[in-house]
């Protein structure tokens, strides 16, 4: 096999000079990533295809709900040149929608139904992907989304349990554990920047 | 394939026929507890055979149920917090012993959800939480899954499993380091030692810490540490610095000089070093820039009291007082006998450690938000005690500890025998550029009486002047107490004796040895205890014990008087004096004079 | 003869995991056939999300049951990548021991479950026996039997402990000594043979259509494509070992594969705890306590071979405390769900399960 710090410089290449590349980052010898416009999805996927890279190890999506998009990635192999690329492009979180890449790849066929099914990308071209696969009678928002909260999710659903013990020991006194969490919160909401 | 099978090829397996079988007989895995619990709901036929059973040792890493030493555990709800579960529930238990450091509760654990992941074994700060061998455990009542875990599991001893070791450890016990100037360039000059830490070190710092507010509880005005160390960690200036506003008008201040008590009840001084509470404390302050302060300050004023309340003082208490006052919308004045403010954080503490420039930024704020400033005021001659009832609607006293107390011994009362809040002022003079080192009388060796921080700064000072003015330095410091159980802090003794301060501690001075009329030395005796069986101060010395040290001046720190001439006969007759202090109700109101509060 | 709906699953000896598959059946042939995922599924993407970088060591090994090392190895991997974490010599060599023992065991296990769609569970027994030596190892490695949650990002979680060696030989001598025994039992047993010589082909551009990794593809295209040997990990580069290969795709050359494997694992631990250096076993992810810890911005992807080929790990940090976004690549995902539809179609109906056996179909690495 050829070195394989070459692969990853024969990706750049292959990619770079055809194609407008957003950003590309190299991982490390055996792992690349671009970050490239919608329109060329796929056609690179196709040279890559052409190239070697036949076999689509994953296909699934980023949640950026500050952005207001989603992030599709393809991660492509090639056994013979072992380097890992992924594709990665933003869509409008809004409408999402990306033609699906069946013609490349017929093994996204699934991975492109549980994108929509976790996320709500459509994936045009792909037959059954508005099929359920996974969730049985889902009734939310796709689940994926950052903005669903299972926790609120869960507690509408089920019951909590709730122990019957008695380990709490107050001898008598007031409670000075509450008096604590209660100058705790207070203390945050004083808070107002920062990151979370 | 060259090698022909037959049918009957698998056939060898008949072998194993007769061999003992490897796999861990049902019975041998019981415990008594479980035994008594399927005996009952009879699962299995032969009782006979259970009782019998005798379980399994598992391995030695084993993740069983949990042990928790009570008399370790200090209550942090650490484990709590990083449960990935959420099995774990602090309970509280005001039955446990209110001690400095603890808090007076401890986990329960829920074994309905726990997955026995370990990690809060490895991240108990005490470790006191560990995991034994027990594996088994069953029971007819969901309740009975809920376990609060004791030293004993289920009232027996067991073999320990899993532990905290050093790989597994989930904290991180070693402190950031913080840039100090080295020890022979801080000797000679008066720069902060201290450099603060930078953005990137700060938060490193911050991340040590796990939030468990067992240093709120020894601080001395209950500031939210954990919740202003969380946001140095994201990140969140602003935030942390209304926490810290929230109970602290002075943080600058004390950010510097504060005993941290908070420091050595971190759950974290555990098993390593404390989270560096007062520096990250000082870097919110230091980084936060002017006008976000003046956001901040000026927000809580919101309504105006139409009254007027005086201020005698202002060192912190006075300062303090005036701070809050204001915040709540009285109109303060501020008196102040010295021409700067501050008292003793301006006049009492050397500049190495406090420098002018932060005290400035903390006062200057206050009187940004409306307090006034009245220097070169001494009431009691420039202003009557009485023209203040007259003119305000009530007064606060915070006046400190200026007078120093007298040392009672013979030769104590020579001219060469300072006070230490007569020589400490002359420093910060120096220092501002009022005094000259000439106007200061320095001598080239120096002994300090005293243990405590104060000791510590008079000596440093002293340490620093003699380099300058001659070179090279030579004091020496006595305390009563030995030198592990020395009241100042950690870090004074260790960059004191850094700095070249010879220690005899554990000694009583007896007199101060004069030839001359000049000051040659003290006479120590070994103290043999400082406290007498009831608990009062009452020093016993070995005579036999004795020794003398020379020195040319006698710096006396061990502790200040008050000074209340200020306040006019009339009034005294009426105040009640406890050690010193004014005696006053809960809410530091005087008795007798209602008008009358005190700090 | 009329159509007929079948499922097969989730309730069958010949199913391995909590799906079922859907058929329509014409006599004894499938028709139609579609996989049921869903009946494990338990939000981890969404629980990893949602907890700390630490407290993920908890939920990881718990995607694949029979399997949790390669899925901690993977997160592990992609963590390290992230935070570009150095980490120690030594923890290295422990975790392909403890990889390559998981490999053993389920190896073990899924030759065993052949005896599922077979109908001879002596195999079964035997194999259930060996594996069960395997978790007495890897309880007093790591403290549990099944999760281990032991290889975690900077390392290990623990040292080896002392005198876990002699187990570990006494067990790999007495295995190797009866993988002859094994065989005989097995894959040369003629009435197993009469079940799985030239059935349930897997051709070669049914391989490179799906996507199907690990044996699948190996016993396929006769090249020996795999993740330790092409893009080496851990320090499967110091360590020489053989890739079992075969070109003709049916159920027999898959198992032989298998049990090929077998031996090649207990090599590379001898070779392993030879090579083994004194050292650390760990570096925290970054400074602070363990609920603070930080990884940079950005985005990796992390793979190892597991015994059903490709696992990878897919995950986004945004430089906070949680993991932003972590994906699961399942290594049955192409044949589980793709391939029961298009290619389970046409086999006869009692070759289903060995389809689904043989072709490494786990589901709970579909479900998450
Ligand atoms: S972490 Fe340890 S010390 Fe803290 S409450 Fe839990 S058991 Fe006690
Ligand atoms: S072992 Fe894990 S799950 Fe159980 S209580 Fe401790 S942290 Fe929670
Ligand atoms: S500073 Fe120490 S005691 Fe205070 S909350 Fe943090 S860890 Fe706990």
């Amino acid at each position: 096999m050829t070195n394989s710090m070459s692969n990853t410089e024969f990706v750049t290449n292959l990619v770079e000079n055809q194609y407008k590349v957003l950003k590309t980052e190299v991982l490390d010898q055996y792992q690349i990533a671009f970050e490239v416009k919608k329109e060329d999805v796929h056609s690179i996927l196709s040279l890559l295809k052409t190239s070697g890279w036949i076999q689509l190890s994953y296909l699934s999506a980023v949640d950026w709900i500050k952005d207001n998009e989603f992030e599709v990635v393809y991660i492509v192999f090639n056994w013979d040149k072992a380097v890992h690329i992924q594709i990665r492009t933003r869509l409008d979180r809004e409408s999402a929608s990306i033609n699906s890449v069946l013609p490349i790849y017929p093994g996204c066929k699934y991975y492109e139904r549980e994108a929509h099914e976790f996320f709500g990308i459509k994936f045009p071209g792909n037959p059954d992907y508005e099929k359920q696969l996974i969730l049985e009678n889902w009734d939310d928002i796709p689940p994926l989304r950052k903005d669903f909260d299972p926790r609120q999710y869960s507690d509408k659903k089920f019951s909590h349990m709730e122990y019957k013990n008695d380990f709490v020991n107050k001898d008598g006194k007031v409670s000075k554990q509450e008096a604590r969490e209660k100058r705790f919160s207070d203390a945050d909401k004083l808070r107002t920047g920062g990151k979370k | 394939m060259n090698k022909q099978y037959s049918i009957f090829t698998s056939w060898r397996h008949f072998k194993h026929l007769f061999k003992k079988p490897k796999t861990i007989p049902f019975t041998s895995i019981f415990t008594k507890k479980n035994m008594n619990y399927l005996n009952n709901n009879s699962i299995i036929r032969s009782k006979k055979k259970v009782e019998m059973s005798n379980p399994r040792t598992a391995g030695d890493n084993q993740r069983g149920f949990h042990t928790n030493d009570w008399e370790v555990c200090i209550g942090c709800g650490t484990c709590e917090e990083i449960c990935p579960t959420e099995a774990i529930t602090m309970v509280e238990r005001l039955d446990i012993k209110d001690e400095e450091g603890k808090l007076q509760q401890r986990p329960t654990i829920d074994y309905g959800r726990c997955c026995f992941c370990a990690l809060c074994v490895d991240i108990c700060t005490s470790d006191s939480l560990k995991m034994s061998k027990e594996y088994i455990y069953s029971h007819e009542d969901p309740n009975a899954f809920e376990l609060m875990p004791e030293a004993l599991w289920q009232g027996h001893a067991v073999e320990e499993g899993w532990v905290k070791d050093k790989a597994s450890n989930l904290l991180d016990l070693e402190r950031v380091h913080m840039e100090h100037e080295s020890p022979d360039e801080r000797k000679s000059s008066f720069i902060e030692i201290v450099r603060g830490y930078s953005k990137e070190y700060a938060k490193l710092e911050a991340a040590r810490c796990v939030e468990c507010g067992i240093c709120t509880g020894s601080c001395p005005v209950q500031m939210h540490i954990p919740a202003y160390i969380k946001a140095i960690f994201e990140d969140d200036i602003e935030g942390g610095l209304r926490q810290i506003y929230e109970t602290n008008p002075l943080p600058g201040v004390c950010g510097r000089v504060c005993t941290h008590n908070c420091e050595s009840a971190c759950a974290i001084a555990v098993k390593g070093e404390a989270i560096a509470i007062r520096w990250l404390k000082r870097y919110i302050i230091d980084s936060a820039p002017n006008d976000m302060y003046e956001k901040i300050l000026m927000e809580p004023v919101s309504e105006v009291v139409d009254a007027r309340v005086a201020v005698v003082g202002s060192g912190p208490a006075g300062l303090g007082a005036a701070y809050y006052l204001r915040v709540m919308g009285y109109e303060v004045d501020v008196y102040e006998e010295k021409p700067l403010t501050g008292g003793v954080m301006r006049y009492g503490i050397p500049a190495y450690r406090l420098p002018d420039s932060a005290i400035n930024k903390d006062i200057d704020f206050i009187e940004k938000i409306g307090v006034k400033m009245i220097v070169n005021t001494r009431v009691g001659k420039d202003i009557t005690m009485d023209k203040l009832e007259k003119d305000y609607d009530a007064v606060f006293l915070g006046t400190g500890f200026f007078k120093p107390r007298s040392l009672g011994i013979p030769g104590g009362d020579h001219k060469d025998v300072i006070g230490a809040m007569t020589f400490l002022p002359q420093v910060r003079d120096y220092e501002r550029g009022v005094l000259k080192l000439e106007d200061i009388d320095v001598a080239k060796s120096i002994v300090v009486i005293g243990g405590g921080d104060v000791a510590f700064d008079v000596a440093r000072s002293a340490t620093r002047l003699q380099m300058l003015k001659y070179g090279k330095s030579d004091v020496k410091l006595t305390s009563l107490e030995n030198e592990d159980q020395l009241p100042s802090s950690d870090d004074e003794l260790f960059e004191g004796s850094e700095e070249g301060i010879e220690l005899f501690c554990g000694n009583g001075p007896q007199e101060v040895m004069i030839k001359n009329n000049k000051v040659t030395g003290l006479r120590l005796w070994k103290c043999l205890c400082i406290f007498n069986e009831t608990g009062s101060f009452n020093p016993e010395y070995d005579k036999e014990c004795e020794q003398i040290i020379e020195g040319q001046q006698i710096y006396i720190a061990i502790g200040q008087s008050p000074d209340y001439e200020y306040i006019p006969e009339s009034l005294q007759g009426k105040l009640q004096f406890s050690r010193g202090k004014i005696k006053a109700g809960e809410f530091g109101q005087v008795e007798y004079t209602p008008w009358l509060f005190v700090g | 003869m009329k159509e007929m709906k079948l499922f097969l699953g989730p309730q069958h000896p010949g199913m391995s995991g909590n799906a079922s598959v859907h058929m329509y059946v014409d006599g004894d042939i499938i028709k139609r056939s579609y996989l049921l995922p869903g009946m494990l599924h338990r939000g981890f993407e969404k629980g990893m999300e949602r907890h700390l970088w630490v407290n993920n060591i908890s939920l990881i090994p718990r995607v694949c049951v029979v399997e949790p090392d390669t899925n901690e190895m993977a997160f592990a991997m992609a963590v390290e990548m992230i935070a570009k974490l150095e980490v120690p010599e030594r923890a290295h060599y422990i975790r392909m021991i403890i990889l390559e023992f998981a490999r053993l065991s389920i190896h073990l296990m899924s030759y065993g479950g052949l005896g599922g769609p077979t109908g001879l569970y002596t195999l079964m027994y035997h194999a259930h026996t060996d594996r069960n030596t395997i978790l007495n190892i890897f309880e007093k490695i790591t403290g549990h039997r099944v999760y281990h949650q032991y290889i975690v990002p900077g390392g290990v979680r623990k040292d080896l402990p002392v005198g876990i060696e002699k187990d570990m030989h006494s067990f790999l001598d007495d295995l190797e000594s009866r993988y002859e025994e094994y065989r005989d039992l097995g894959i040369n047993n003629l009435s197993i043979q009469a079940r799985i010589r030239d059935t349930i082909m897997l051709p070669k551009e049914v391989v490179w259509e799906l996507g199907v990794t690990g044996i699948g593809m190996r016993s396929a295209v006769n090249k020996p494509y795999d993740l330790r040997k092409v893009k080496p990990y851990a320090r499967y580069d110091q360590i020489e070992f053989d890739v079992p290969v075969s070109d003709y795709s049916d159920a027999y050359a898959r198992v032989d594969c298998k049990l090929q494997e077998v031996l090649q694992s207990i090599s590379i631990i001898r070779q392993c705890l030879i090579k083994m250096p004194k050292g650390d076993v760990r570096v925290p992810i970054s400074k602070g306590q363990a609920m603070r810890w930080t990884v940079p911005k950005g985005y990796a992807y992390a793979c190892v071979e597991s015994s059903r080929g490709e696992f990878g790990y897919f995950m986004v940090s945004d430089g906070g405390t949680h993991p932003y976004r972590v994906g699961v690549r399942g290594a049955s995902y192409p044949q589980g769900l793709l391939g029961v539809e298009k290619y389970l179609p046409g086999t006869r109906l009692d070759d289903a399960s060995l389809w689904i056996d043989t072709m490494g179909v786990c589901s709970p690495e579909i479900d998450r």
